[in-house]
């Protein structure tokens, strides 16, 4: 303590003394004066405060540099041991403004941490072994490297094993053919393969047959996209239910985001329809959610759009930029603030830590280098122009994250880890960089990026063990063992048993895109009102009036299906049965009514409903397809043969007509452009299903989430949250042991399993473990679980032996 | 650096013969997964500080009672002077908005509202000096997370709550009951969610440790029994199926695996609790009417006796909470009097009866009671980025001129009261001070979250320099291992 007060004397600055004197009597209060000096916690973050910005890093104004302990003793600045003889700490009080250090316009070093530094210098200048600063400062250039390979596409080398093999990362043994089976179709699709063709490609012995496969896979663009949602809607946080939709805070880009995987288009695109969006349909991406109630200036729309963009798009984590400059990494409040006022429809003030500064942001993006946003642009233009910097190529950071986070999903471990901080530094440079050229050299294409990916023979070696915790000394050496994510889990447990839930939530027209459907049905069905739509007058709001069609069946058909839409909603009748009912236009239903059908006379009556508050078009299509004993089809459908009356009234399921209903000619009608688009994508598809019994499993990731898939680690979409836990926890073992939504699914699915099995019981067990393991059980295997079975099982055994199947590691684990 | 051997992976592999042969194959698994503990000189029973940093237990258990949200010290344990509402009042004058009432302890007032806490008080040792960090603007989801991991954040990796570091480091007790468990926190469906699960957790000791969550103590039974329409027969089979099955597996080379550990002990666990009679601890209804209802019905209430069935069982760290619900309960940014004054009747009676419990059934010498916040209110506004306690107290408005504005609506950091019952404290005890004016810093012997921290672990026999290997960094229990234990508390 006195030696320090002789310096500052010795200074000359009595104030600086005294305030000193205070600084140490309290600092000694509080803290316990013994204890030694702690490098990483107390001097790093003054270093860093005050003097890194000039000489550390690349930085080494004057010729000094701290970067390590050797350089900074090397500059002669300090006197290990004798803080008084060290020129870093005479600097600090320096009188003169050419000597002081920091400069004057910079904050001054306080009295306190001044005593840290001396302190330090003269306890021998203590340094975390190994500490620099320039090794935690990795910096991600702005533009793509230039990455030289042999080939460019998936055959001959793989160029992902040519760089791999050039930097000696070595996965040695490839994996067989059946876990390579089922570990593509996971990825790819989230689905196990069946049993049959998991036969037959084992079988297979095509030596191109991994590749084979992987394109076939990638056709499947329904099983494709209703597993890449759960991926897409983490990246969005984009979710069917959750906080913000009860007060119309949040949107939904399901619709869209569905059909764009389904089209597999570009990622660019997405992206840029995402950042300025095209209409209602995209825009929930950039809308974020309006919380109720007062948020903090952190938590503003605006803020959150540049939040959202620059995490999912960039890998940039601005959240700490959005109330002050980031203490981790380069991004300042002015960053967030400038992404922000791209978006925002106001001049947007600038707050740090909710404290306004009295400024205005302009609006600007995060590297200039490349490009800037007109600040005097309109909103709509200013979205543009940052849609197509995001995008732009010369933004290495767009395509970097996005191959990242496939590379992650694929392999368990990113390239950078974790996926959402991309200044951290890559483990391959070349990789990463050769991948995103990749992807924009392939037009954005995903799939030609999984193709890559899964091709190469870093993908198709066995798996390794992660240890469950990032680590800096990262090598790769194969694909980590992943878990089965909450929706992998489900939709395979689903899989397996055949008891899935029939219904979901996501509002896609997902079934309706059965490309594996062939020939679908060309539909002649007219759209067709009533008189008040004659000669293109416009319905009024409010009319509700039944359409009936009479027709004879010498046999009754085998099968019968129809497809009906109506503007805005309707109910569907056979024989005076209620058979179902419709509400969206815009998606057409399907119904089976094979049953409802006698021989002789039928009758369908389908009671339409024109909604709104005025005058507004409307009309119904119906068409319905027999297929008749003798093979051939026969069609009836919405036309001019139908009559329609409007004394016809539905009570809840029931049908109301009056003994006296006058039934007149249909109106038939020009269709609107989008009625017709509607039928034009969807019905025939529709109708084809319902005729063919063709039905796709609903699957997890299109349902609401719930209590069972929240513990088995699906976020809540809140925020982005883009890795799913390695770990299994307790909260999910309870909810898998003792849990009753899980214990009716595998009592619905044994139930099932018994229904419809006709095989003996030591072949369901076979197939039980084929279709969960991707092999055969073993004797001992077959033997304890025919023992636990016995010969005739009922549900709860086969429940306890699926139970124990889903439970393995063996299951759970994608390896 | 050196590491220990995980002590307590042995008694956790169990009875089972696939899980001891896992045992056997994966120790050397084990060690190189987990954050390993760094072998401190309290480990060396040889060395002269051995005894002073290894302490010896005077707590065996260990219950915190959280009242979530900002706990104002002067209405509650630390009552200044009071003035009753009146239009105009200055808010400058406006320091308690309840009046003291006398306690068991001679000389000790606390807050009107708390009668039957006052009536127990000669059982605990109250700190009226308590501080925590100012973290900039003063946010709850931050100072939580501050207070229940001793690490402010954000942090670069994943800070363990409180309990999870207790359960790491001393396990179960003799008892299947899940060593962490945390009672009344809605995590889903609250607002800032999203923050609390951030504490909520193990961090990096994996999920293993990490807390069993009862939001609502009176279906906690719920999560010990079997699915509905099993019998416990069955539920018993069905494991042994698992396990034979399991142990036959040609998979079972791969047992060793650090996802298959977690999968494997995770179920294992549940299995041992639902079939053992420690799950009955769970069943609130197997109390009988008269001494559950003195708990009153609140969650809280029923959430403190929960954890009087849990302790009196074998549990070791739970925690109660009010529940933290922004601008709900103890986050009294308007109408605090009265929002107080309901706060003071759904604690004031359960707390004082689970120590009146406690003691009754010999429970109270072993196990210690922590009643905290996050921080202490004031009527005047909170701080801003920078600033000291002293600063907290600068004035927002003059004066009060309608009910809703009679409250301490502010956050406060300077000076919060903590009390403790039990596990070794002394009895009838108060530490450390707040200023009789504003700001009502402490001003004798101030206690940081590190140092509480260091008091709590030491009463459970855990040196605060406990440390663990995490990403080739030390990381300890309290903030780079600097809390130091208030001795003057235990007895």
């Amino acid at each position: 303590m006195i030696h320090s007060c002789i310096v500052l004397i010795q200074l000359g600055r009595p104030l600086a003394l005294f305030v000193a004197l205070i600084a140490l009597a309290s600092h000694s209060t509080f803290a316990d004066a013994k204890q030694a000096i702690d490098f990483s916690h107390e001097v790093v973050p003054i270093l860093r405060r005050h003097c890194v910005d000039c000489h550390a890093g690349p930085q080494a104004k004057g010729g000094l540099s701290i970067n390590g302990r050797e350089e900074l003793i090397d500059s002669g600045t300090v006197v290990v041991g004798e803080a008084l003889a060290s020129e870093l700490v005479s600097r600090l009080v320096a009188e003169d403004a050419d000597i002081r250090m920091p400069p004057p316009d910079r904050p001054q070093v306080s009295s306190k941490e001044s005593l840290i530094l001396r302190r330090w210098i003269d306890e021998g200048l203590v340094w975390e072994r190994g500490f620099r600063f320039d090794a935690d400062r990795y910096q991600p250039p702005v533009k793509l490297k230039s990455v030289n390979v042999s080939h460019q596409t998936e055959s001959a080398i793989n160029p992902i094993d040519e760089i791999l093999r050039r930097e000696n990362y070595i996965a040695e043994n490839a994996v067989s053919d059946e876990l390579f089976y089922r570990r593509v179709s996971l990825d790819l699709l989230g689905l196990l393969p069946k049993v049959d063709q998991s036969r037959e490609f084992v079988a297979d012995q095509r030596s191109q047959k991994r590749q084979i496969l992987i394109d076939q896979l990638l056709t499947q663009s329904i099983d494709y996209a209703d597993h890449w949602m759960s991926f897409f809607n983490d990246l969005f946080r984009n979710d069917y239910s959750g906080t913000g939709f009860i007060t119309g805070g949040r949107r939904q880009i399901t619709n869209w985001l569905y059909d764009s995987l389904r089209e597999n288009k570009p990622y660019d695109a997405m992206a840029r329809e995402l950042i300025a969006p095209i209409g209602d349909e995209t825009s929930g991406f950039a809308d974020g959610i309006r919380w109720r109630g007062e948020v903090s200036a952190g938590q503003t729309v605006e803020i959150q759009f540049a939040q959202s963009v620059a995490q999912a798009f960039l890998g940039i984590n601005l959240k700490c930029a959005s109330c002050h400059d980031s203490f981790i990494d380069r991004w300042k409040l002015e960053d967030a603030y400038g992404l922000a006022a791209i978006y925002s429809a106001r001049p947007l003030d600038l707050y740090r830590c909710d404290q306004p500064l009295g400024r205005v942001s302009s609006p600007a993006w995060l590297f200039p280098e490349i490009g800037q946003v007109d600040p005097d642009a309109s909103r709509k233009d200013r979205l543009l122009q940052l849609s197509v910097l995001v995008t732009s190529p010369d933004n290495g950071s767009f395509s970097r994250a996005i191959v990242n986070r496939i590379w992650y999903r694929l392999m368990g471990r990113g390239i950078v880890h974790p996926v959402d901080a991309m200044q951290s530094e890559p483990w391959s440079e070349d990789l990463l960089d050769f991948l995103a050229q990749f992807l924009i050299d392939n037009d954005y294409n995903l799939k030609s990026l999984l193709r890559l990916i899964v091709n190469s023979r870093a993908y198709q070696s066995e798996s390794v063990q992660g240890n469950g915790r990032p680590d800096d000394t990262f090598r790769f050496e194969g694909p980590m063992t992943k878990r089965l994510t909450a929706e992998q889990f489900l939709d395979a447990v689903w899989q397996i048993t055949g008891a899935g839930p029939e219904q979901y939530d996501a509002t896609v027209s997902r079934d309706k895109f059965d490309e594996t459907a062939g020939d679908l049905p060309r539909l002649q069905a007219d759209w067709i009102w009533g008189s008040s739509a004659a000669e293109d007058s416009v319905p009024p709001a409010g009319e509700r009036i039944a359409f009936r069609k009479i027709f004879n069946f010498e046999t009754v058909p085998h099968k019968a299906g129809a497809v009906v839409t109506c503007d805005n909603s309707f109910q569907l009748f056979v024989n005076g049965s209620y058979l179902g009912t419709g509400d969206n236009w815009l998606s057409p239903e399907g119904f089976i009514f094979t049953d409802m059908l006698t021989s002789g006379e039928n009758e369908i009556i389908v009671v339409g409903n024109n909604a709104g508050d005025s005058p507004n078009p409307a009309g119904l299509f119906f068409e319905a397809q027999f297929t008749m004993p003798a093979g051939n089809t026969l069609s009836i459908f919405s036309d001019a043969s139908w009559n329609y009356s409007g004394d016809v009234s539905v009570n809840q399921k029931d049908l109301h007509r009056d003994s006296t209903a006058e039934w007149q000619s249909v109106t038939v009608l020009k269709p609107l452009n989008v009625w017709e688009q509607a039928v034009e994508r969807l019905a025939p598809s529709v109708l084809h299903r319902v005729v063919s019994g063709k039905r796709l499993m609903a699957r997890a990731a299109l349902m609401k989430n719930d209590p069972l898939m929240k513990s088995l680690g699906r976020p809540m979409r809140e925020q982005i949250v883009t890795m799913r836990p390695t770990d299994f926890t307790a909260l999910e073992a309870m909810d898998l042991s003792n849990g009753d939504a899980f214990s009716e699914t595998l009592r619905n699915g044994s139930l099932k399993l018994l229904r419809d099995t006709s095989r003996p019981i030591p072949d369901l067990v076979v197939y039980l473990y084929e279709f969960a393991y991707s092999r055969k059980p073993t004797p001992e295997e077959l033997e304890i679980t025919l023992q636990y079975l016995g010969a005739k099982p009922n549900e709860n055994q086969l429940s306890d032996l699926l139970w124990s199947i889903f439970m393995s590691p063996e299951f759970l684990l994608v390896r | 650096m050196t590491y220990e051997i995980d002590r307590e992976a042995p008694h956790e592999m169990v009875r089972r013969d696939f899980l001891r042969r896992l045992s056997m194959a994966s120790a050397a698994s084990l060690i190189a997964s987990e954050p390993k503990r760094l072998l401190t000189a309290s480990d060396q029973l040889d060395s002269p500080e051995a005894s002073t940093l290894n302490p010896v237990a005077t707590a065996d258990a260990c219950i915190l009672l959280w009242m979530g949200g900002g706990m104002a010290a002067p209405d509650t344990f630390d009552p200044k002077h009071y003035i009753p509402y009146r239009n105009g009042l200055p808010v400058a004058e406006m320091l308690s908005t309840f009046p003291a009432i006398e306690t068991s302890v001679d000389g000790l007032q606390i807050c009107q509202g708390l009668e039957n806490l006052a009536s127990v008080m000669d059982r605990g040792t109250l700190i009226r000096s308590a501080i925590q960090e100012d973290l900039g603007s003063i946010l709850h989801s931050r100072h939580q997370y501050h207070w229940h991991t001793g690490y402010v954040p954000p942090q670069t990796v994943a800070c363990p709550h409180l309990g999870a570091w207790i359960a790491r480091v001393l396990g179960r007790r003799d008892s299947f009951i899940p060593p962490f468990i945390n009672i009344g926190q809605r995590l889903e469906g609250v607002g800032e969610s999203e923050e609390l699960k951030a504490f909520t957790t193990a961090g990096f000791f994996g999920s293993e440790f990490g807390p069993m969550n009862l939001p609502y103590p009176m279906d906690a039974a719920k999560a010990v029994r079997p699915p509905a329409g099993m019998t416990e027969g069955r539920f018993s089979e069905r494991r042994k199926l698992f396990e034979r099955l399991l142990d036959s597996s040609p998979d079972r080379r791969k047992l060793s695996d650090y996802q298959t550990q977690s999968i494997l002990r995770s179920l294992d666990g549940v299995h041992k609790l639902l079939s053992s009679k420690d799950r009955h601890a769970f069943d609130l209804s197997l109390e009988d009417e008269v001494s559950r209802s003195r708990y009153g019905d609140t969650r809280f209430g029923q959430g403190c006796l929960l954890a009087r069935r849990l302790v009196e069982s074998g549990a070791r760290f739970i925690e109660v909470t009010t529940e933290y619900v922004p601008f709900l309960h103890w986050d009294t940014h308007a109408n605090g009097h009265e929002t107080v004054a309901r706060m003071h009747r759904e604690i004031d009676a359960p707390i004082a009866q689970l120590i009146l419990d406690l003691e009754q059934k010999g429970l109270l010498d072993r196990t210690l009671v922590v009643v905290a916040s996050e921080f202490s209110r004031d009527a005047l506004i909170e701080g801003v980025p920078g600033s000291s306690a002293a600063d907290q107290a600068t004035e927002k408005v003059d004066v009060v001129s309608a009910m809703k504005h009679y409250g301490l609506h502010r956050h406060f950091t300077g000076g919060t009261s903590v009390v403790m019952f039990g596990g070794g404290m002394k009895r009838g005890f108060v530490y450390g001070k707040t200023a009789d004016r504003r700001p009502l810093v402490a001003v004798e012997n101030p206690v940081s979250i590190a140092d509480l921290h260091a008091t709590i672990l030491t009463a459970l026999g855990i040196s605060p320099k406990t440390g663990f290997d995490v990403e080739g960094r030390p990381f300890y229990v309290t903030k780079d291992g600097h809390g130091s234990c208030v001795t003057e508390l235990f007895a």
